[in-house]
C-alpha cells in the first residue's frame, strides 16, 4: 500500500493517472455512439488524419506548441471526415473503402511531414513523433483543466441532444422523415469523436486512440440492456482502464502507458465478451449445457431410454 | 419551368399525395421514370411491383430520402417541410439494427422526438401513448422487453405501433408484413383497415399478390414506371398484372 502511496504523491503520476482516467471517459461515452452507428473505424480514421494536421500546426508555430497543434489536428480531422462523406454520397464506393482510403491517404501526407520535419532537424521536432504513439509524462496540469473544460462541454452536448442523437444512432431515415436535421446531428456526433480524439493524441497517440474509443463501448454493451446505461458504463470502463493503465506504467520502467491503457481496456472486453450474462460466450454455453440436461427429463418419454438409437443426453438404462 | 410549380403554394389540395414527373437515378440508371400518381386521402393503397421495380426508392423519394433528379411531390396540396406532422413512416425492418441496446416501448416512443422539440424529454403523457400504441398492435406485454429479443413479425409491429403513435393522418408504410407469418399478416393488415375506416390515408409497400385484392382498395402497379394506378377493383386485371410483372406470372 505504501508503493501505491508513493506512486500517487508523485505529482507527475497524479496528473498522468487523472489525465488517462478523463481520457478514456470522454471516449468511452463518445465511443458509444460510434459503436452503436456501425462506425467505429471512423475514429480511426479521425486519429490518424489528424497527425498531417500536428504536422503542419508544428510547421506554422516553428516550435512544438499545443495551441496551435492541436487545433491543426481538428482541421484534418474533419477534412478526413468531409472527404469520407463526400466519398460515399458522390461515389459508389461503400463506407468502409471511403474510411480505408481517407485513412491512408491522410497517414502518409503526415508522415511525409514528419519525415520532413526531423530531417530539418530543428529542436524540438523529435517531440512530434510522440505523437504517434503518444507520451503520457508530458502531461501538464493546462492539459487536465483543457480536458476538464472540454469534457464538460461535449458532456453538455450530449445531454441536450441525448433523444436526437439516440434516434439517429438507431434509424437516420426516420429520424429524418420526423423533421430532425439528420445530417447537421451526424455532422456533430462526428466532430464530437474529432475531438475527443485530438485530446487523446498526446496520451495514446494516433495509432492506438481508436482502442479508446470502441473498447469501453464493445465491453459495455455486453452487460446493459439501454442506451444511457450502456454510455455511462462506457465511461466508467474507460476510466478504470486510463487510470489503470497510467498505474501499471508508472510501476515498471519503459512501460508506455497508451499501450498498458490499451491492454487493459482490451482485457475488458475479452472478460465482458466471454461472461456477460444473456450476451457472454461462457454465459450462452451453460445456459444450452443446462438446457440439453434438462429437457430429456422434460420431454423425452419414458421408453426413450430403450431406443435403438441413443438420443443425446440421455443414458440408456 | 419546374420553378414556377414550385412557387405554387397549394397544389391539388384533394390528393393526400400528388406526384407528378419524378425520376430518380442511380448513376446513370433511372430507377423511376416521370412517375404521375395521385392518391385519394382515406383510402389503403398497396404499391405493388416486381423485384427492383422502385417501389422503396418511391417511398423514399416523396419523403425527402433521396434527391430525385425531377420531380415535384404534395401532401394534401402542401409540401413535405409543411407536412411533417402529418406524416408517419414506418421503414423496412432489416433498415436498422435491432441490436441496438433498447427496449420496445422505447423505440415507439421515438415516433414521439419529432412533436416533442428540442431539448424536451418524453414524459408519462408520452409514455402512455407509446404503450396504447403497442396495445393496438397486440404488443402491450412486450413494452419492456429488448428489441433484439423480438421476433420479426413483433419487430415489424413495434415499427407500425411507432407509425401509429404520431397519429397522423397518412401513414407510410415499406414492406410491413414482409417475413412474418400468416397469422400476424392478418393482424397487421386487420389493423390498417381498422385504421383506413378511421378516416386515415395508408401508402403500404406491399409484395403478397395473393390477399391484395382482400384487403386494399387503391392500388398503384409500379415497374420503374406506373402501369396502372386506380381504385383496386377496375386495375387488378391480368393484363395489368403482366405489364407489370411480365411472364414471371406463376406464384
Amino acid at each position: 500500500m505504501s508503493f501505491l502511496q508513493d506512486l500517487l504523491g508523485s505529482q507527475i503520476v497524479q496528473l498522468v493517472v487523472l489525465g488517462a482516467a478523463l481520457l478514456g471517459a470522454m471516449s468511452g461515452i463518445l465511443g458509444s455512439f460510434a459503436v452503436l452507428r456501425q462506425q467505429s473505424l471512423l475514429g480511426d480514421t479521425l486519429s490518424h488524419a489528424a497527425l498531417p494536421g500536428v504536422c503542419i500546426g508544428y510547421l506554422i508555430a516553428g516550435e512544438r506548441q499545443l495551441s496551435l497543434l492541436l487545433p491543426g489536428a481538428l482541421v484534418t480531422g474533419t477534412l478526413a471526415a468531409l472527404s469520407v462523406m463526400l466519398i460515399t454520397k458522390r461515389t459508389r464506393l461503400k463506407t468502409d473503402a471511403a474510411l480505408g482510403i481517407a485513412l491512408s491517404v491522410f497517414f502518409a501526407i503526415g508522415t511525409v511531414l514528419l519525415t520532413l520535419i526531423q530531417a530539418q532537424g530543428s529542436v524540438g521536432s523529435a517531440g512530434l513523433s510522440s505523437f504517434l504513439f503518444g507520451q503520457a509524462a508530458a502531461i501538464t496540469k493546462g492539459d487536465i483543466s483543457l480536458m476538464i473544460g472540454t469534457g464538460t462541454l461535449l458532456l453538455g452536448v450530449v445531454l441536450l441532444f441525448w433523444k436526437e442523437f439516440k434516434l439517429v444512432s438507431f434509424d437516420p431515415a426516420s429520424a429524418q422523415v420526423l423533421g430532425l436535421p439528420v445530417l447537421a446531428l451526424e455532422g456533430a456526433l462526428t466532430l464530437i469523436v474529432a475531438i475527443a480524439v485530438v485530446l487523446g493524441l498526446q496520451l495514446v497517440g494516433v495509432i492506438l486512440m481508436v482502442a479508446l474509443l470502441i473498447a469501453p463501448a464493445a465491453a459495455a454493451r455486453q452487460w446493459t440492456r439501454s442506451l444511457s446505461s450502456m454510455v455511462m458504463l462506457a465511461g466508467l470502463l474507460g476510466a478504470v482502464a486510463g487510470a489503470g493503465g497510467a498505474l501499471v506504467s508508472a510501476t515498471g520502467r519503459g512501460l508506455a502507458t497508451g499501450p498498458v491503457v490499451v491492454l487493459i481496456i482490451t482485457g475488458i472486453v475479452l472478460i465482458s465478451l466471454l461472461i456477460a450474462p444473456q450476451r457472454g460466450i461462457l454465459w450462452q454455453a451453460r445456459a444450452r449445457r443446462r438446457l440439453t440436461k434438462r429437457l430429456p427429463a422434460v420431454t423425452v418419454p419414458h421408453d426413450a431410454k430403450r431406443r435403438k438409437f441413443p438420443i443425446r443426453g440421455v443414458k440408456r438404462g | 419551368m419546374g420553378n414556377t410549380l414550385e412557387q405554387v403554394d397549394t397544389h391539388e389540395p384533394g390528393f393526400a399525395l400528388h406526384v407528378e414527373d419524378l425520376t430518380v437515378t442511380y448513376g446513370a440508371t433511372p430507377v423511376l421514370w416521370d412517375i404521375d400518381m395521385d392518391i385519394p386521402p382515406g383510402v389503403m393503397a398497396a404499391v405493388i411491383g416486381p423485384n427492383g421495380a422502385g417501389k422503396s426508392t418511391l417511398l423514399k423519394a416523396v419523403l425527402g430520402l433521396l434527391k430525385p433528379v425531377a420531380g415535384h411531390i404534395r401532401f394534401l396540396g402542401r409540401p413535405l417541410s409543411e407536412m411533417r406532422q402529418a406524416i408517419a413512416y414506418s421503414p423496412q425492418r432489416q433498415s436498422v439494427d435491432w441490436d441496438f441496446p433498447t427496449t420496445a416501448g422505447d423505440v415507439v416512443e421515438m415516433g414521439l422526438y419529432g412533436e416533442l422539440g428540442w431539448f424536451k424529454r418524453p414524459n408519462r403523457e408520452h409514455r402512455a401513448r407509446a404503450l396504447a400504441a403497442l396495445q393496438e398492435v397486440g404488443m402491450e406485454a412486450f413494452a419492456e422487453r429488448q428489441i433484439s429479443e423480438l421476433s420479426g413479425g413483433q419487430q415489424q409491429r413495434v415499427f407500425i405501433a411507432r407509425a401509429l403513435v404520431q397519429n397522423t393522418p397518412i401513414i407510410i408504410l415499406d414492406e410491413p408484413t414482409a417475413g412474418v407469418d400468416v397469422t400476424t399478416e392478418n393482424i397487421i393488415l386487420e389493423l390498417m383497415k381498422r385504421l383506413r375506416d378511421r378516416g386515415k390515408t395508408l401508402i403500404v409497400v406491399h409484395h403478397d399478390l395473393t390477399n391484395v385484392q382482400a384487403h386494399f382498395d387503391w392500388l398503384v402497379m409500379l415497374n420503374v414506371q406506373v402501369v396502372a394506378q386506380g381504385p383496386l377493383n377496375e386495375i387488378f386485371t391480368e393484363e395489368n398484372l403482366r405489364a407489370t410483372y411480365g411472364r414471371r406470372l406463376s406464384p
